[in-house]
């Protein structure tokens, strides 16, 4: 069997998933990921992310297409596959009966790693993943944001090369999202784990992912880093209010007019807003202009394209998100 | 060998999984002892009456057999329970992601089983006995060590053929309540159409006719020839063989399941 190049460790061609239902859950989609890289699938709900996901870690048959992790098929040889891979599922999946420290041995027992080696990485991850004290404690009377953290630690035990996740911050507060975050872009820059990772929630795919994928509809609307996506929209927005924004409105889009870069100029609600490609740079420009005629400045604002602009842009619809109080009951009705 | 040593772990989780779980742990000690006494008690005058039971056998030595057939499948049906929340808990996804041995998932589970249907066993015995001898009507195994560690084994055997159906069950409808439902349907007809707890000569011909096609009516003489009579192969291996019979369709279909929610 040929391996792809050492830096693709992931490789989708041309894959197909269609459900027994004739829901076609994943439609025809290629992509690749290379060894290092933190990856991400942005996607509303039912896009196909998570079947995706599960293609990828051998829990689901594919109907058609090829797929190779770190040079293996992922059906033929997908007992190699599991062993370099760590998979934490939409689902928080702790055994609530077992503590946290056990719960991490069982998963080391079931990558049949020698006990003594379990023990030691066991006490690593709790400690990675800020769960020392609640080590002995029941997974049960954990938060939502504790179990999280458990399931990444178990899903760590035997040093994967590359970690699969799919939603992992999907209904936790903004506090344990942000600690989530903290261990994922720590795993990947220090230990050089490739991570594929899944969401719903732009933010986190602007914050972690070196690259993304944009898929609704089973399809890849737009692939890129997430400021090349951004860069696709165009213009960046620098919003200027001025003290005497009466006074000095027209003298001030006259000087900024004369700027290179200025896309366009438009009275707002701060006095004006101006849509430049380079918005970063030209701030400083728009600043001396306007200060070396005495105009006076209240305060300059300056904002990037969002990915929602992007999703907007591919599918004409805004990226739905579950709202963070209706997470719970979604969890509850949303198994399949 | 990882299936054995995956089995172990398999089978070590689900025993902190019972005893942990007060609720779960009081009734599964306590169902057997509950049948026992109540059982004895309603039933214990039988003996009173000439010809029902045969001679010095008193109904606590009679239906020992039978409560622990029936205690057998109380704990058989709690199986398919345990796998319907490895499943919709995610947790069989988490096993599946690892390289681990596959039919270490259901051997550790079964190992589980008959293990606590031995323990359950054993306590129901000792507790006959105990009743025996505040009642000045001795029960004992008359087969001694040996044929207790048969009766154990026959009641293993039973439990994991039993086991199969609701594992089966469990894996094809996914819900706990369902396997409860028909678990209970299946039971109770078996139980009473069998001779677990009254002689069969007592019973309306058409019932003895049902019982003789019961494979809880063999395991049952099988365990009951072992405590009264003695080492009556004639009897216990028949037993085996219909409990293996059993045991080869239910255990396959739970494997047939187990494929298809595995792949």
């Amino acid at each position: 069997m040929s391996r792809p190049l050492m830096s693709d460790i992931i490789t989708v061609k041309n894959l197909v998933e269609v459900y027994s239902d004739g829901t076609k859950a994943v439609d025809d989609i290629s992509f690749s990921v290379a060894e290092g890289e933190f990856f991400g699938f942005l996607g509303p709900n039912g896009a196909g992310k998570s079947t995706t996901i599960k293609i990828l870690t051998t829990l689901l048959r594919k109907t058609s297409g090829t797929v190779t992790v770190a040079g293996f098929d992922v059906e033929k040889q997908a007992a190699a596959i599991r062993r370099i891979i760590g998979v934490q599922s939409q689902d928080t999946t702790v055994d609530g009966d077992l503590t946290g420290r056990e719960n991490i041995m069982l998963q080391g027992h079931f990558h049949q790693m020698k006990t003594d080696e379990i023990k030691k990485r066991v006490n690593e991850l709790l400690k990675l993943v800020g769960l020392e004290e609640a080590a002995e404690k029941r997974a049960r009377n954990y938060s939502g944001g504790m179990k999280k953290r458990l399931d990444l630690a178990t899903a760590l035990v035997h040093k994967p090369k590359i970690l699969f996740l799919d939603e992992p911050t999907t209904g936790l507060d903004p506090q344990s999202r942000s600690a989530i975050w903290t261990y994922l872009e720590k795993l990947n820059r220090e230990e050089g784990i490739t991570i594929f990772l899944t969401t719903q929630y732009l933010e986190e795919a602007d914050k972690l992912c070196k690259r993304l994928s944009i898929i609704d509809k089973g399809k890849i609307v737009a692939s890129g880093s997430p400021a090349e996506l951004k860069r696709e929209i165009g213009a960046d927005s620098i919003r200027i209010s001025l003290e005497n924004c009466k006074k000095d409105n027209a003298k001030a889009k006259e000087l900024i007019k004369t700027l290179n870069d200025v896309n366009e100029i438009i009275d707002s609600e701060e006095c004006l807003t101006v849509f430049a490609k380079n918005a970063g740079l030209l701030i400083a420009d728009i600043v001396r202009a306007l200060d070396s005629s005495d105009i006076r400045i209240a305060s300059v604002t300056f904002s990037s394209p969002s990915l929602d602009d992007v999703f907007i842009k591919h599918t004409g619809k805004r990226i739905r998100t579950e709202e963070l109080v209706k997470a719970p009951s979604a969890m509850l009705g949303g198994r399949r | 060998m990882t299936l054995l040593s995956d089995t172990r772990y398999v089978f070590i989780r689900y025993m902190r999984k019972l005893v942990r779980n007060p609720i779960l742990l009081f009734f599964s000690l306590f169902q057997p002892i509950l049948f026992l006494a109540l059982f004895t008690q309603l039933l214990g005058r039988l003996s009173n009456f000439p010809g029902v039971l045969p001679v010095g056998v008193s109904y606590l030595e009679f239906a020992a057999a039978g409560i622990l057939l029936q205690n057998a499948f109380g704990s058989a049906l709690q199986s398919g329970n345990s796998i319907v929340a490895d499943i919709d808990s995610g947790f069989l996804h988490k096993m599946l992601v690892t390289p681990m041995s596959r039919p270490a998932i259901l051997l550790g589970r079964l190992a589980s089983d008959a293990f606590r249907v031995v323990v359950q066993t054993a306590i129901i015995l000792a507790l006959a006995y105990g009743i025996g001898a505040a009642e000045n009507s001795p029960f004992t195994v008359n087969t001694g060590v040996i044929g207790i560690l048969l009766i154990f084994f026959t009641i293993a055997f039973f439990g994991l053929a039993w086991s199969g159906i609701s594992l089966a069950l469990g894996m094809k409808t996914r819900s706990a309540e369902t396997v409860f439902a028909i678990g209970g349907v299946i039971t109770f007809p078996l139980l009473f159409l069998s001779s677990a707890l009254l002689p069969i000569n007592f019973l309306p011909g058409w019932v003895q006719t049902v019982s003789k096609f019961n494979p809880v009516s063999y395991a049952v003489d099988a365990c009951r020839v072992l405590m009264i009579n003695g080492y009556d192969w004639g009897t216990i291996l028949p037993a085996w063989g219909v409990i293996g019979l059993v045991a080869v369709i239910t255990l396959g279909a739970t494997l047939y399941q187990f494929r298809k929610v595995v792949s």
